[in-house]
């Protein structure tokens, strides 16, 4: 007999740990790779060309840069609910929320002379929509312990059906050949450019929130109630916390991130609102909090990890018209692989011949 | 001619049964596996993958038997890496089921792109002899297509199994205790292993369900939500087979009339129309779960969502 059992390590450090979520991401590509060949496609062709692409041009970076400004976001809207064990599968939902807030704000001030105020007033109005759509969930959780992964998930659904009303109704643009679209927002409702290159603020923004968090986390009073009430919730009730409050508030903060990464994402990149502006970003936020394991600081280098899956699935569906499906297919597998792969910093894996 | 109300509403009833159908699939799936311990939040991707299966298995034999099987089959094995990951390798099941509806809507996605426009014949229903005369009743339960008839086999056989069996006294006690269902010699693993991919396949099953009767085409993301229903519905049906029908035909009802109102003339936008199964999930879950709260002994399987690992209590 053959038994194959795990042995747990005498000692596990960061090092095990990154060096095996790497063979993971390896694995990962590996077996991604498997379902580009029975679509018939060369793998290794294809995993070539996408890092050529990317890296021999300026605007690869660029575009790299651009895809994690909201994946940033997403990431850490995530990251800070994980922080409490609670789950924003939401985080799209509240990103077309934000999206179309802002879109309110632009389709019925835009035409207005104060354009100073206009850029400002959508990203105020995005923030609120987000915190706003994820307050049903995070009420119900914090009060009567309601499954927050499925409500945040089913609020997403609704988000869309909700765009599509827009977007199918008063707000179509009359000029747009009966295309779902709004008319394009006036240039005062354009995020600013970062100088020298082809990149809006919102990336800045994004690392800058990142950063707000891991402090507030880190040093503050209340980041320290919010990691009691994450690690042990019991304890929490002896500290004088009051719990249902702090889950409400967190994920309200979570739900305003996400909504702040529809504005960026509308504000700086479409113009206007219209079908699809995310891409499933706030899913794609589940996977960067799992690999940075909720860390603030990890979101960052995992967000332009991730961007480089969405760049890499864009290239391959301009070059070979392979479908944007094989985005989600890889971060499914990503996702599986490092997941799996977890357990091999804390246990070695044991072969052994018994008779 | 005009319908009558009564009418009206045999129609509605007659396309809930067949709108619940792939969510009750989903959700005795769904309550076999979490019976032995396990969630799993992969459901919509396993409908897609069954869909998908399904449809391409029907277009090239045009067998139902075999695109069922083949769906139950392709489902059950990506139910495999699930059970791989949450099980064995003691990750989360939540992130687990998660990466396998991404997963399952990425591989779906990629390789059904090629299958858009084709079509299938749909299945045909079938008069039942004597139960289909009962009135009201024989029209909206036993005048159904043959997968309908299969979810009632179904639905009764899970629950003589699970409440009525040594085998599903078993299952749920791993769902409860798994650390004495090991000291008195049972094999957790094989009991979670086989119910998390038998409850796979239903689902799989499920998603079949979409092309053989619903829409006789595939296009992408055919399941919209409904496997997020079902993962809903295990909870409003409190782990039940018998809860779970009920609980399917309830959503399945206000689908169809979501779907009729559209018909009709009235003033309602179809993008709210399409909100309202969501929403009712929701306040659903919400009403179930201050249900489950008041009820002095837990309904839910204790050791839910927690992984088992022999030797290693903390």
């Amino acid at each position: 007999m053959i038994h194959i059992f795990f042995e747990k390590r005498l000692y596990s450090s960061g090092f095990i740990r990154i060096a095996i979520t790497i063979c993971a991401i390896i694995f990962a590509l590996l077996a991604g790779g498997v379902f580009l060949y029975t679509i018939g496609v060369n793998p290794f062709s294809a995993y070539s060309n996408v890092c050529s692409q990317i890296f021999t041009n300026k605007w690869g970076i660029e575009d790299l840069l651009l895809k994690m400004s909201p994946l940033m976001l997403t990431g850490i809207s995530v990251a800070l609910a994980a922080k409490m064990r609670l789950w924003n599968i939401g985080a799209d939902g509240q990103f077309y929320m934000g999206a179309c807030a802002a879109t309110w704000v632009a389709l019925t001030f835009g035409g207005s002379g104060n354009s100073l105020m206009l850029l400002p007033l959508m990203f105020l109005a995005g923030v609120t929509a987000g915190a706003l759509w994820i307050f049903i969930p995070a009420f119900f959780k914090a009060h009567f312990n309601v499954n927050d992964i499925i409500t945040t998930l089913l609020m997403n659904y609704i988000a869309i059906s909700l765009v599509d009303y827009f977007l199918f109704g008063s707000w179509r643009d009359p000029n747009s050949l009966n295309f779902p679209i709004t008319a394009l927002f006036p240039p005062a409702a354009a995020l600013p450019m970062i100088k020298n290159i082809n990149l809006h603020i919102g990336f800045l923004i994004g690392i800058f929130i990142i950063l707000l968090i891991y402090f507030f986390l880190e040093k503050s009073r209340f980041g320290i109630y919010v990691n009691i009430v994450g690690n042990n919730p019991n304890a929490a009730q002896y500290s004088g916390v009051n719990k249902k409050r702090l889950i409400i508030l967190i994920m309200m903060i979570s739900g305003a991130i996400a909504g702040l990464a529809g504005v960026i994402e509308l504000t700086g990149v479409h113009h206007r609102l219209q079908q699809n502006i995310s891409l499933g970003y706030g899913y794609t936020g589940i996977i960067v909090t799992w690999l940075s394991r909720a860390h603030p600081l990890g979101v960052i280098f995992n967000a332009f990890f991730m961007a480089f899956i969405f760049v890499g699935g864009e290239i391959m569906q301009m070059s070979a018209g392979i479908p944007v499906a094989m985005i989600y297919l890889f971060q499914g597998i990503i996702l599986f692989s490092v997941l799996g792969s977890d357990v091999f910093a804390e246990y070695k894996l044991k072969i052994k011949k018994t008779a | 001619m005009e319908t009558t109300a009564i009418e009206w509403i045999v129609i509605v009833l007659v396309s809930a049964v067949k709108m619940g159908t792939p969510i009750l699939f989903g959700t005795l799936g769904g309550v076999i596996s979490e019976r032995a311990g396990v969630i799993n939040l992969g459901m919509e991707g396993l409908m897609l993958i069954g869909a998908l299966t399904s449809f391409v298995v029907k277009l090239y034999t045009g067998s139902t038997i075999l695109a069922v099987s083949a769906a139950a089959f392709v489902a059950g094995a990506a139910t495999f890496l699930h059970a791989l990951v949450c099980i064995s390798m003691r990750a989360s099941q939540i992130a687990s089921g998660l990466a396998l509806t991404m997963f399952g809507t990425g591989v779906s996605g990629l390789l059904g792109d090629s299958l858009t426009g084709k079509t299938v014949a749909p299945l045909m229903d079938i008069k039942l002899p004597i139960l289909s005369s009962i009135p009201l009743i024989g029209k909206i339960f036993f005048m159904q297509d043959a997968l309908v008839y299969f979810s009632y086999i179904s639905v009764a056989v899970i629950w003589y199994l699970l409440f009525y069996t040594r085998i599903g006294l078993n299952i749920r006690s791993m769902g409860e205790a798994p650390e004495v269902c090991d000291s008195i010699g049972l094999s957790v693993m094989k009991y979670r292993y086989a119910a998390v991919i038998i409850g796979g396949m239903m689902v799989g099953i499920g998603g079949a369900y979409f092309p053989m009767v619903l829409t006789s085409f595939w296009v992408d993301n055919l399941t919209a939500g409904r496997g997020w229903i079902a993962v809903a519905l295990v909870i409003f049906a409190f782990w039940h087979p018998g809860k779970a029908m009920f609980g399917a035909y309830l959503f399945g009802a206000a689908i169809s009339l979501q779907l009729r109102l559209q018909l009709i003339d009235i003033k309602i936008s179809p993008y709210f129309l399409a909100m309202f199964p969501f929403i009712l999930t929701i306040i659903a879950l919400i009403i179930a779960t201050i249900r489950n709260n008041k009820k002095k002994i837990a309904v839910m399987p204790a050791s839910l969502g927690e992984a088992f690992f022999r030797g290693e209590k903390h």
